[in-house]
């Protein structure tokens, strides 16, 4: 089939970086497979319990980049417990032992821990860029680690990640020689930060060319740093609170002026609102600037800072600006494309806060906008069909009602009508959160028209499975759905099984679903993991199929039930072929019951994938501590087991 | 051939268990069926059904009416980071703490007591003791010789008891030495 020999082919493949066009290239003919699979440098694994590091290795033998992502989205709003999963230490050790060749590693939402950050800087000698992402786990030790022994480190990105911190300079592990960082984003640590250090890290960095501070670093020092990097391309400011009138402000000032080249602004975590006017002389070459951690910025601070801003083309901001405020970004802000209005006021009933004229404004004044978050009071369907009218160029969309189930003010009705608007106007849609009060009618027009949806987030809506089931039936690009407080049962999730091997995920949580559809669910679908997260062992297993599960997280794998999974979270899966194993709470070996009665200790290592051949009742196991626990609930007749 | 289901639970090995990191919050984040709740934040989605009555569900949950005063955690769905954030930032308007001190003009056996904390820095303490006081005070920023002897001196006891003239030191360090004011003649 090759009319060109494979180098040649290698060096067309070389243009192709879009994971998902090297997956289709991949599976044209076995020798495109293979030119593929060995020059693939870049490795997205969307979720880290599909495949196991060792299948990863296997295939993609020359990889230097990895993205990994692990628990699922619900968990950034305290729906998942702590120690769920999502480990990240048998991945380095596989690729430690492998000798993977590893230079870029990204995380979203995974465990941490500090020795897996030791491992990774002593594993790969190249290792160059680490961008962690509401990750936990790992104190300033791991990253002393990471500062430490990765000689050629350039990326170092901390976002919102959960860092215990030490007492102890984990900054001054930086190397003297240590001079190629390009990125450094320090801005989710909490604790006190050596700032000569830093300093003296920053001076000898030409190529810095992005850092974030944490609030630990004060004005005064920041000027220090910038007299530093003038180069500046991206800057996180930490705590920006200084008497206006005295001389380190003024130096502040005057230096910022040189830093000519900031693009990127964000920051401000503590501020004293005076002091705003000494970035004004900057914000006119601003492309992004994030402010959505400023909550002592007030609105009308905001709107004089905004009104400098016209090359804006990504605004994070709090809802203090309010619609007036962001009348005024309409007006000034002709090129923005990233729009995202957090809450100042989670829980009170609020004066501040946006309604639907802010967004109604933004959608006529801003034409290229065409991703939005957006928390507000209250939205109406006039201004969500207005909006749909003025920007159909949407890609994201994410609304966000405070009161999620309010109903259109003006009308009292459900919002169907308006998103109803928003996908059909809104071709190219491919996330979509929805709230207010809705019913079945939303989903029915999201099944007909959002043709292109990858992932859809759903709280409080709905009233029958025929919600539901529109969804699964109509959006056929569909990735990840994630649903809670919404009332659909196990007549949608049966439905089409066969239809979340075509997804990434999907989570159901305080829905109607229960156990007995969540089993049934898991019959006959060794590719499918259906986890039920069980905590204060609310569910009895033993007993009625008719319970509603509180939890229910489903996801394809290449790999069956994973072996770290917590005692809260029981997977229930067919492929597990097994007996009744008891575990004896007492013994430093545990010992197994097999279904003869015989007893049996664990001798091998690991989880064997396939059934267990007959002459053994019970799986290889490998050597486990005392706390380990293996129980399986009910039987299968070994002679008849299926290969 | 029949199959079954299979069920599982497994805990975590030992070794992986020393890398769980013990965060600041309760584990348990929405569950709402435990009777010792002052740690578990109630779920907002129970308060809703049972307020609300958007669908027939059958919760078992044994909870009273809901509680207006408890705040979800997982609603509205923020990051836990800028909830945090904004937390301290309502606790920071809220607390209004106060440092106040005496301030004495010299001739005057009367004092009187200001709040440094209310003020941003040395130009507007200065503008609230002019007031106070009725004339024009010199501080360190300020030049000599130009006024008549109409005005006065900004002096401040620190923590060591020196008095020292007011405006040589940041205004953050001011405020953690000073522990009272005079304003003597020029």
């Amino acid at each position: 089939m090759n009319y060109f020999p494979d180098e040649v082919i290698e060096h067309v493949f070389d243009f192709i970086t879009s994971h998902k066009d090297r997956n289709a290239v991949s599976l044209v003919c076995k020798s495109w497979y293979k030119i593929e699979r060995m020059s693939r440098q870049i490795v997205f694994i969307g979720n880290c319990y599909a495949i196991s590091p060792e299948g990863v290795i296997a295939r993609f033998p020359e990889l230097k980049s990895l993205t990994l992502k692990g628990k699922p989205h619900f968990a950034d709003f305290n729906l998942v417990p702590h120690d769920w999963g999502g480990i990240l230490y048998p991945w380095i050790e596989a690729f430690a032992k492998s000798r993977v060749g590893l230079e870029e590693l990204r995380l979203k939402r995974m465990v941490v821990s500090d020795e897996s950050l030791e491992l990774l800087s002593k594993s790969f000698v190249n290792f160059k860029a680490l961008v962690l992402v509401s990750c936990e786990g790992f104190s300033t030790d791991g990253l002393a680690a990471v500062a430490a022994n990765c000689r050629f480190l350039r990326e170092l990105d901390l976002q919102e990640n959960e860092v215990e911190d030490h007492r102890g300079h984990w900054i001054s592990r930086f190397p003297e020689s240590c001079t190629s960082l390009v990125s450094l984003n320090l801005a989710c640590l909490k604790g006190e930060i050596n700032l000569s250090a830093l300093e003296r890290l920053v001076a000898r960095s030409p190529n810095l060319k992005s850092l974030r501070l944490s609030r630990a670093v004060p004005l005064d020092a920041l000027q220090k740093i910038l007299m530093r990097a003038p180069q500046l391309v991206d800057l996180g400011t930490g705590s920006f609170v200084h008497d206006p009138a005295s001389d380190a402000y003024n130096k502040l000032k005057a230096t910022i002026l040189k830093c000519k080249s900031i693009k990127s602004l964000s920051g401000f975590l503590e501020v004293a609102p005076r002091c705003l006017s000494a970035i004004h002389p900057i914000c006119h070459n601003l492309t992004s600037l994030n402010l959505s951690y400023a909550p002592g910025i007030h609105g009308n601070d905001l709107i004089k800072l905004i009104q400098h801003c016209r090359k804006l083309e990504r605004l994070w901001i709090l809802d203090c600006i309010g619609d007036k405020g962001l009348g005024i970004v309409a007006s000034t802000c002709k090129e923005l494309q990233e729009l995202r209005v957090f809450p100042s006021d989670p829980y009170g009933v609020g004066n501040a806060a946006v309604t639907e004229e802010g967004l109604v404004a933004i959608s006529a004044g801003c034409p290229k906008l065409h991703s939005l978050l957006y928390f507000c009071q209250q939205m109406t369907n006039a201004a969500l069909i207005t909006v749909a009218k003025n920007c159909s160029n949407f890609t994201r969309f994410r609304l966000c009602i405070l009161d999620p189930t309010r109903p259109d003010p003006v009308t009292m009705q459900p919002l169907d009508e308006g998103f109803g608007a928003i996908v059909q106007s809104c071709k190219r849609l491919r996330r979509l959160s929805l709230s207010g009060l809705l019913t079945d009618r939303v989903f029915l027009y999201i099944g007909m028209y959002a043709e292109q949806l990858e992932m859809l987030s759903i709280a409080f809506a709905g009233d029958s499975d025929k919600g539901m089931l529109y969804v699964l039936n109509g959006c056929k690009k569909l990735r990840k759905l994630e649903i809670r407080d919404s009332p659909f049962g196990d007549t949608a999730l049966l439905t089409d099984v066969g239809k979340y091997e075509t997804m990434r995920s999907l989570w159901m949580s305080s829905c109607e679903v229960t156990l007995g559809g969540c089993k049934t669910l898991a019959k006959n679908r060794p590719m499918l993991n259906v986890e039920i997260i069980n905590e204060d062992d609310q569910i009895d297993f033993s007993s009625d199929d008719r319970q509603k599960v509180g939890k229910m997280y489903l996801y394809r794998t290449l790999v069956g039930p994973r072996k770290d999974a917590p005692e809260f979270v029981w997977t229930l899966s067919r492929r597990w072929v097994g007996t009744d194993l008891v575990k004896q709470h007492n013994s430093n070996s545990s010992k197994f019951l097999t279904m003869a009665g015989q007893e049996k200790s664990q001798k091998s290592q690991g989880w064997s994938k396939n059934p267990v051949p007959s002459g053994w009742n019970c799986h290889n196991i490998g050597v486990l501590s005392k706390n380990y626990c293996t129980r399986i609930i009910g039987y299968e007749d070994l002679k008849g087991t299926m290969a | 051939m029949a199959t079954r289901l299979y069920l599982y639970k497994a805990k975590v090995a030992a070794s992986l268990s020393s890398h769980q990191k013990k965060m600041g919050r309760a584990t348990s984040c929405s569950s709402s069926s435990t009777a010792s709740s002052t740690q578990l934040r109630k779920d907002l989605s129970t308060d809703l059904r049972l307020g609300l009555s958007i669908s027939n569900f059958q919760q078992d949950a044994p909870n009273s009416l809901p509680r207006v005063r408890d705040q979800p955690s997982d609603w509205p769905p923020i990051t836990p980071l800028l909830r945090k954030a904004l937390e301290v930032e309502d606790q920071n308007e809220s607390n209004s703490v106060t440092f106040f001190v005496k301030v004495y003009m010299e001739g005057i056996p009367i004092g009187r007591k200001l709040d440094l904390l209310a003020h941003d820095g040395y130009h507007d303490l200065i503008r609230t003791l002019d007031h106070m006081f009725n004339t024009t005070i010199l501080w360190s920023e300020v030049e000599d010789g130009a006024h008549s002897e109409k005005c006065h001196v900004l002096t401040y006891e620190d923590k060591e008891g020196d008095w020292l003239m007011v405006g040589d030191v940041p205004w953050e360090l001011f405020l953690s030495s000073v522990k009272r004011l005079k304003i003597t003649r020029a």
